[in-house]
């Protein structure tokens, strides 16, 4: 091999293993993966948005931007639901992502210790990652239910405490939805965390402690830094997920009390598949994708710099 | 070796060409997942019994995922010969040209004579006089009560009310807070109840109720074609079905502030609802409840203007074909006509549904149905179809409604910004029709 490098040659990127093309031909498979089911639909959605698209019609009246300005422009049921849906989905988006994030992380920092039974708690911990959206989202119905739920027979029995209609309460609702949730995902992020712990160098720990670091200055100075990049990684996979938000709320709440439960992902399926309003649901695919990628390129800006920061 | 393959291959190549040629095989989507799944395969393999020409393969699928599938496989020219439809979908299907039509000489070929249905089971599958679709099943919104509460509170068991005074009069009698005050008496606390009548849920359960209330009304929800899809439920008559069903929370205490559908079942079953309102399809579960001594009767008529109630049915379609194969059709046809004749009905009955015809209703072997007691309200059945974009009206209807029974608006309120929702959707819906 080493004789090989030594000797020019013509082609620059000529490898040792073959012509050219050969590297292309193992990214093909993914290329036409990508292709078919990404690239395709992205591109037919955006036909779809610009037409009044009606699949047994035979001809497909282009209408332009029709459908995009109306979810800019007050007065629509659309222009109405698809912005509150979307300020539900950034309350649970807010309301779940930090959850995630930190209490995965303190659980994994609570089962690094050398505790008994420890993998025991892991698997306790991250089974429920592995439910269907429906079987976790009954289940969280029937604990929160009205009058009936398991939480509301305790809050009953509980001195000082009375029942509380959660289902029909504004804002309260969202309380079996992020609780729900933070029980079935957490075990993803616990996981990633439990990982990333394992690799920092114990060496790192020995210094600070000769250096007479307390618990807080090592977690702040070594550990917090050491896991940025898992930190980066969950944050943007959760904030992704969180946005959307579907299932939980479809299942707990059906979106109720008066739609503030709603989940900008539901409202799209409602206005395609309930109100068979094909074009318009997928304009507001389209404006949904664009801004989750705003999202998360500014995380990433602003955790990279962060990153930056933390290796330098 | 290779010979015997070979007339082996050959064999099963002339046994395939044969059947091919003898057989005509149908595919026939429907939605009866549930318990009532055996049911339907069984009349499934009963007419392919009594057909040997016609082989029907009967597909379950989840309802949601046919509303979904079926017009990608009518574009694509692969739909199924025979599709199982329902009542809030079945306009919009004709409309937007996925079911084929049925001419007169067809229904008659296979039997089916519309003056034997329910006519507004049987004008749910029409649209501008051409019948499109044949009623199968059929549910409504019907009341259950506890006869154990009922005798305890003095009230006769055999005679459940069926009016508005007749249920005021009972549900105070039902209705105890946890001191064991009854409405009225001073000192009553509506918002811990002990017992109480019936819950009225939010939002779909509770948008059905309110939807059979403001039928009894008068309420006719969205106008005709003629009109353009008016909706006109922001009506005086509306606003009173809404504000007499908000004042049952609110002023006469005999029903719980947020109820929900989950809790209201939860709640009868444990005997602290005295009543229940909700679908026919409930009776296996309360059957199963042991010690729940309950009967069935018709949802009573809290409105002011005639008998109506909430009901839902199944209707038996043919998706457009590209290439239409008259053979296929017409055992398709032949199908249809069999599973919809009273005879299979009665049968299918067996698992819940209503009769889809008098005949049934009146049949002996109905007579042991514990839904006998609701056969008089077939007549006044308000099924909710007959336009396009019923979902545009059904969201903003249960959006109003739980908006006036959280106390989020006034009722006149509710149901004039729901009006108005449905009246935007309901126009853009129209423009998308083909």
């Amino acid at each position: 091999m080493a004789t090989e490098t030594a000797r020019p040659k013509r082609g620059r990127h000529r490898s040792p293993s073959g012509p050219a093309w050969v590297p292309y031909l193992y990214l093909l498979p993914h290329a036409v993966l990508f292709l078919v089911f990404i690239v395709y639909p992205i591109g037919f959605g955006l036909w779809v948005s610009l037409h009044r698209w009606n699949i047994l019609s035979d001809v497909q009246r282009f209408v332009g931007l029709d459908f995009y300005l109306r979810l800019v422009t007050p007065g629509s049921p659309q222009f109405t639901f698809f912005w509150k849906t979307m300020g539900n989905t950034a309350l649970f988006t807010v309301l779940s992502v930090p959850a995630l994030i930190f209490s995965a992380l303190g659980l994994a920092l609570l089962l690094e210790k050398p505790i008994a039974g420890r993998s025991v708690f892991r698997a306790i911990f991250f089974l429920p990652t592995i439910l269907a959206v429906s079987v976790m989202g009954l289940l969280w119905r029937w604990m929160f239910e009205n009058r009936t739920g398991l939480v509301n027979i305790l809050l009953d029995l509980v001195p000082f405490t009375q029942q509380f209609p959660f289902l029909t309460n504004v804002g309260w609702a969202w309380i079996p939805i992020v609780v729900g949730t933070i029980w079935w995902t957490v075990g993803f992020n616990m996981i990633l965390y439990g990982a990333a712990l394992a690799a920092i160098p114990r060496v790192y720990y020995e210094a600070a402690a000769i250096d007479g670091a307390g618990a807080w200055a090592r977690f702040r100075h070594i550990t917090w830094p050491q896991l940025n990049p898992v930190t980066l990684f969950a944050l943007v996979t959760t904030t992704i997920g969180s946005f959307q938000l579907f299932g939980q709320s479809h299942v707990i709440t059906a979106g109720g009390p008066l739609r503030t439960t709603q989940s900008v992902m539901m409202y799209i399926t409602e206005e395609a598949f309930t109100n068979f309003q094909f074009s318009s649901a997928a304009a507001m695919s389209v404006l949904f994708g664009l801004l989750l990628l705003l999202v998360t390129g500014v995380q990433f800006r602003l955790t990279l710099r962060d990153l930056g920061r933390g290796v330098r | 070796m290779i010979s015997v393959v070979r007339s082996l291959i050959a064999l099963v190549a002339a046994v395939l060409v044969t059947s091919a040629a003898a057989q005509i095989e149908l595919d026939y989507w429907h939605g009866f997942t549930g318990p009532d799944l055996p049911l339907m395969e069984a009349l499934i393999a009963e007419f392919n019994a009594a057909n040997p020409d016609v082989v029907v393969r009967g597909e379950p699928i989840p309802w949601g995922n046919i509303w979904q599938q079926l017009e990608p496989s009518v574009a694509a020219g692969r739909a199924p010969d025979v599709v199982a439809v329902n009542e809030d979908v079945v306009t919009g299907f004709i409309l937007r040209g996925a079911l084929a039509e049925m001419t007169p000489e067809a229904l008659a070929a296979a039997g089916i004579d519309a003056g034997r249905f329910y006519e507004p089971l049987w004008e749910t599958g029409m649209v501008d006089g051409a019948a499109y679709a044949v009623p199968v099943h059929s549910v409504m919104l019907v009341m259950y009560y506890n006869k154990d509460l009922f005798e305890a509170a003095g009230l006769d068991p055999e005679s459940p009310p069926s009016t508005r005074e007749e249920y005021l009069a009972a549900a105070r009698a039902l209705t105890r807070d946890t001191a064991g005050r009854a409405p009225g008496e001073s000192g009553f606390d509506a918002n811990n109840l002990a017992s109480w009548a019936a819950g009225i849920p939010s939002p779909w359960m509770g948008g059905t109720i309110a939807y059979a209330v403001a039928a009894q009304n008068g309420v006719t929800f969205v106008e005709g074609a003629d009109a353009d899809f008016e909706p006109n439920f922001d009506s005086p008559e509306a606003v009173e079905a809404i504000e007499f069903l908000v004042s049952l929370v609110r002023e006469h205490g005999v029903s719980p502030a947020n109820a929900t559908e989950g809790s209201e079942i939860d709640a009868f079953r444990q005997g602290q609802a005295a009543m229940n309102f909700n679908g026919v399809w409930m009776l296996g579960q309360y059957a199963d409840q042991a010690g729940l001594n309950f009967g069935v009767a018709p949802f009573p008529q809290l409105g002011t203007e005639r008998y109506a109630t909430w009901g839902g049915s199944s209707h038996l379609a043919m998706p457009r074909q590209r290439n239409a194969d008259p053979a296929k059709q017409e055992a398709a046809m032949r199908f249809i006509g069999w599973m919809t004749q009273a005879e299979q009905n009665l049968f299918w009955t067996a698992a819940g549904g209503l009769p889809t015809q008098s005949a049934v209703a009146d049949a002996e072997g109905y007579a042991s149905n514990p839904m006998t007691a609701v056969a008089e309200a077939l007549d006044g059945t308000f099924v909710l179809t007959g336009f396009p974009f019923l979902a545009q009206f059904r969201g903003a209807w249960d959006a109003a409604f739980e908006a006036a029974l959280l106390g989020d608006k006034s009722v006149e309120r509710a149901l004039s910004d729901g009006a108005s929702e449905a009246r935007s959707s309901i126009q853009d819906g129209l423009l998308s029709l083909p």
